[in-house]
This record gives structure tokens, sequence and C-alpha cells, in this order.
């Protein structure tokens, strides 16, 4: 079973002549251990397909199913809970919170989540692969953006969602680390099971994927 | 809590200015409160002591001891019990050849009546002839001794001190306690005078006959001259001081949580409830006016230690417990104001910036 699908998704902007349609009868789908890429220029709709996958806004029409259930009308509280505890992102500018250090970024998690979070042994594990076991009391600012890529990843995936949602995660990384990101989610999907997402314009990451798609002025077309 | 003591340990420097600003505030507002209870007390500590409930002055006297004279005639229906004392008030300065002049209130009392039986000698005994005087411990600080002959208004009379008193000052002036007799050769000339007032510790007392008059306790003080002016021009600036502290946190919360909104968004995106980072925001508030606070208070109980005896500065508990819940509800108030914004933190916007 897919973790995550959508369905007819439409997304309208505005009304009258102001009206735009951002998505366009969207359909996908992504399983456990898949990394899928949602490939497209900028303003062909990856950012709102990634904000209504990732349950921060409602869809105009059409079905969003997360493990099997349908998100589309679920309160915004439902919504939080859902984000908290079954989707990790990790977005563009790595987006740490700046006067928490890695490891207290992972404690404000456990102050709003209680259980079900990544146990110590599994989270040395992950910090470990990904480089970063060392850096857990330094601030974002203290990182480079290699580093704070990773922790963000950490961060992500330290609530132990199903789906990590990435957007444009090598958008400030040179062509030596953007092959250690890719490595690094195929790793993620697979070792831990997830549907990871990566939405990008960056075609060095295409290699990486069970499944490309291809956005195009609010249209989706599954390529891979 | 988490948020808000992580954040504030890292934003030292810009958490540290607020810090400083809430404890100047603070300490102005705990400054201010004591002179204005210091001085209100040195208006009304005679009548404190004396435990006043009711007094009886001349009608025409416009509620003022001091211009009050009962008569023979005005007190000829009066029952005097244990709660009652007959009093007679004047503004006298006392001179002597060794001491410096000093202002200050005669009160002539009766020896059988309660003013004097309830007199709290720090030095010496009570006075038990006509010019015999017991007077404020402000006497004491000027360099007073027991023994000491005071003349009163440049009297030939000279009246001796054999006591010291304390919580004795009327009007801001020290006491003269001595006898009604004194009282009247100091209103020299006056036929039939027989008191200023009469004092009741009884609630229920009232006695209207002739010129006599009644009044509560608290309307005579709210009389004294310039007592009412000068509290509520205190209370205007303590008044004005927590609206000032009041804006100056909304302010600075609200730049601050405007400068946090991506981070605010983020932490939405990430499923963080907005309860907790409106909880993060108000607890930030709570713990920048307690630090600021303490500090404003450790720095008044100095500046209360070093402060001279002459400056009417009155540092109560009152005091500390109402500035330090006033400033926290303007804490909490101010905090709020941002909640708002945070409450419309949308999600969404943490995604492709």
């Amino acid at each position: 079973m897919a973790v995550i699908e959508l369905k007819n998704v439409q997304k309208v902007y505005g009304t009258g002549a102001a009206e735009v349609q951002a998505l366009k009868q969207i359909d996908f789908k992504a399983n456990e251990g898949e990394v899928v890429l949602i490939m497209g220029p900028s303003g062909a709709g990856k950012s709102t397909f990634l904000t209504i996958a990732g349950s921060l806004q409602k869809p105009t029409s059409g079905q969003v199913y997360i493990n099997g259930e349908d998100i589309a009308n679920i309160s915004a509280k439902q919504s939080n809970a859902l984000r908290l505890n079954q989707i990790g992102f990790v977005l563009q500018a790595y987006n740490l919170i700046p006067f928490l250090t890695v490891k207290e970024q992972f404690e404000l998690v456990d102050h709003v989540k209680k259980q079900g979070n990544l146990n110590q042994a599994t989270m040395d594990k992950l910090l470990e692969q990904l480089g970063i076991t060392g850096l857990v009391n330094k601030y974002p600012s203290e990182l480079s953006g290699g580093q704070q890529q990773r922790a963000a990843i950490a961060r992500a995936l330290y609530a132990n969602p199903k789906i990590l949602l990435a957007d444009e995660p090598t958008a400030s990384l040179d062509s030596k680390n953007v092959d250690e990101v890719g490595q690094l989610f195929k790793k993620l999907a697979q070792n831990y099971q997830k549907a990871v997402i990566l939405v990008t314009h960056d075609p060095r990451l295409e290699k990486y994927a069970d499944h490309i798609y291809e956005m195009m002025d609010g249209e989706m077309i599954k390529k891979q | 809590m988490f948020l808000a003591i992580k954040e504030i340990k890292r934003e030292k420097l810009r958490y540290g200015l607020i810090i400083l600003m809430i404890f100047l505030i603070s300490y102005l507002i705990f400054i201010l409160s004591s002179l204005a209870v210091g001085l209100a007390s040195e208006n009304t500590q005679a009548i404190e002591s004396w435990d006043a409930k009711q007094v009886v002055l001349n009608k025409n006297a416009n509620v003022s001891m001091s211009q009050s004279l009962l008569t023979k005639d005005d007190l000829s229906k009066t029952k005097l019990t244990k709660n009652e004392a007959l009093l007679g008030q004047t503004l006298v300065v006392a001179k002597n050849s060794n001491r410096p002049q000093v202002s200050a209130q005669f009160i002539g009392v009766k020896k059988d009546q309660f003013i004097y039986d309830d007199q709290e000698l720090i030095a010496g005994r009570k006075a038990k002839k006509d010019r015999e005087v017991v007077v404020d411990q402000a006497f004491q600080t000027k360099g007073y001794k027991l023994g000491d002959k005071l003349e009163l208004n440049g009297s030939a009379n000279k009246y001796r001190i054999v006591g010291f008193v304390k919580n004795a000052k009327i009007n801001i002036a020290p006491i003269i306690y001595g006898s009604l007799a004194s009282w009247r050769k100091l209103r020299q000339g006056m036929p039939n005078i027989k008191a200023s007032a009469i004092i009741s510790r009884n609630a229920n007392y009232n006695y209207n006959h002739a010129n006599s008059k009644t009044y509560p306790i608290a309307q005579f003080i709210k009389k004294l001259p310039g007592y009412t002016a000068q509290n509520m021009t205190f209370q205007l600036m303590i008044g004005f001081l927590f609206v000032i502290s009041l804006i100056i946190i909304a302010v600075f919360l609200y730049i601050l949580t405007m400068q946090k909104m991506h981070n605010f968004a983020v932490m939405r995106a990430q499923g963080i409830p907005s309860r907790t980072l409106v909880a993060a925001t108000v607890s930030q508030s709570v713990i920048l006016v307690v630090v600021g606070v303490i500090i404003g208070l450790a720095a008044m109980w100095l500046t209360a230690k070093v402060l001279p005896a002459a400056v009417p500065m009155s540092f109560t508990p009152q005091i500390i417990l109402s500035g330090t819940c006033g400033m926290l509800l303007t804490g909490i108030i101010g905090s709020l104001i941002p909640v708002r914004s945070i409450l419309k933190v949308d999600p969404a916007k943490a995604i492709g910036e």
C-alpha cells in the first residue's frame, strides 16, 4: 500500500480574472523504501504540491491519503499531529531553529511528542551515518551548509515519520555534496523504510530516484 | 518554557538589554512607591499610632485640625470614655541655642487619656509637668538630647525634653507632645478654648453640638494639607511607569516575534502546536520580568540601606508584592499582544523560502 497518495488533486488560488490553477488533476503515490523525485522549473507547482502532500494546506478538490487515510479535510489540530508524527520536512534553507543546538532541536520534538521518537541507539547510528555525531552541541550558525543539511535531515527523522518531504535539498550544495546527499536519501529510504519525496530542479539527483515525476504548469507526468 | 530559556541563553545581549530596561522601570517604580508610602506615612504616622477612627472638629475649620478650636460651649455635652481624647494642635518653631531650629507640631494632650497613655517611648519618660515635653525621634537625629530646653515660637517659657517617642509625625512635621494647658498658653489670648479636636478610637463615635462636628478619620486624612495632591501625583507617576513598561515589553516582544515569524512557520510545519509557541512567548516575557524585577528589588534594597534617614522612604513588603505583581501582570499583558500574529502563522510559508 502506498504511504502517500494524491488522487485528482487540484489547487486553485484566487477567483475570477485573478484565478490561478496551481495544481491540475494531480495523481501521485509513493511507497515505503522509495525515493521519489518531483522535478520541474520554478513556478511549475512543486512547492504547492509539497504543501498539500505535507498537510500544510488543503487542496481545492481531490483526495490526499496518508497511510490510507484521507487527510484532505482534517482539522488544523489533526493536521498538526499528522505533521508531527508522520511527516518529516527537510526545507530549502535547512531551517534549523537558530537558537537551539543540534541536540536541542531533537529535545524540542521530545517536548511536544513524548513517545515514538527514535531511541538513543538508533539516533546515535543515524547521526553516525550522517557524519554529525560530534556536532550535536553546535548551533546551526556554527555548522557548514552541508552539516546543517544533515542536521536538518536528522531532525526530520527524529520523530520517526513514515514520509520524508524535502524541498530543494541540494539547492546550495556542490556536486560532491549532491552525490553524498543523494546516496544518503537512498540509504535512509531503504534502511529505515521511509517514503522519501524530493522536490527539486536538480537533475543530478535523478540517479538516486526510484520514480521521477515531472511537473509543468501545475500538471504532473510520471517519467519513470 | 524550553524554547524561552534556550533563546534567552543564546541571545544574551538582546534579552539582557530588555532585562536592563525592565530593571530600570521596576527600580523606579519601587523608589517612587517607597517615597509615596514614606511621605504618606509621615503625614499620618501619629494618627495611625493613635488608632483614631473618628475626629471631632470645629465645623468651620474645613476639616483641618490646626484651624479647629473647640470652646467650652462646643464641648459642653460631650461624654469622653477611655476611647476618646482631647487634643490641642498648633504649629511651632522649636529653638535651642545649641541645636538647629525645628518646625514642629505641638500636640497638647491630657495625662489621663489614651494618647498620653499610648506614647511609645524610645528614651526617657512621659511628660508629667506643664513645662515638660516628649518629642519625636526626628529631634534626636537632629542632635537634641534628653534635658535640652526648647523655646517654642519665641515665648519666654522653656520646655524641657524628658522623652523621645517614635512614629510621632503629622503632616510631615515632628510632634512635640506637651500638656493641653501648655497648648492653651501657646494659643495665647483665646478665652474659653478647650481643645482643637476630640480623637476617638470608636468607629461609631458621633458628637455634633454647637460648632462641633464629627468626621471619619479617612475624610480627615484626605483633607490634610497637600496629602491628596501628593498621593495623586505619585499614583499618576507610578501608573505611567506601568503603562510605559507595558508598552516597552509589548513593543520589544512584538518586534522579536515578527523577526521570528519564519522560525515559527518552520516549527508549525514540523508539527509544533501553536500553543507551544504562545506559551514560549508568554513564559519568555515572565522570565524577563521576573529577572528584571529581582534585580530591581536588590537595587532598591541597597538604595534603602544607603539613603539617609532624612529621606522619607518606606520600602514595605506591600510595595514589593504589589510592584512585583504589577510588573508581572504588565509583562503577561504585553506578551499577549503578539499572540494573535503567532496564531496566524501560516506553516506553508516555511516552504520555498
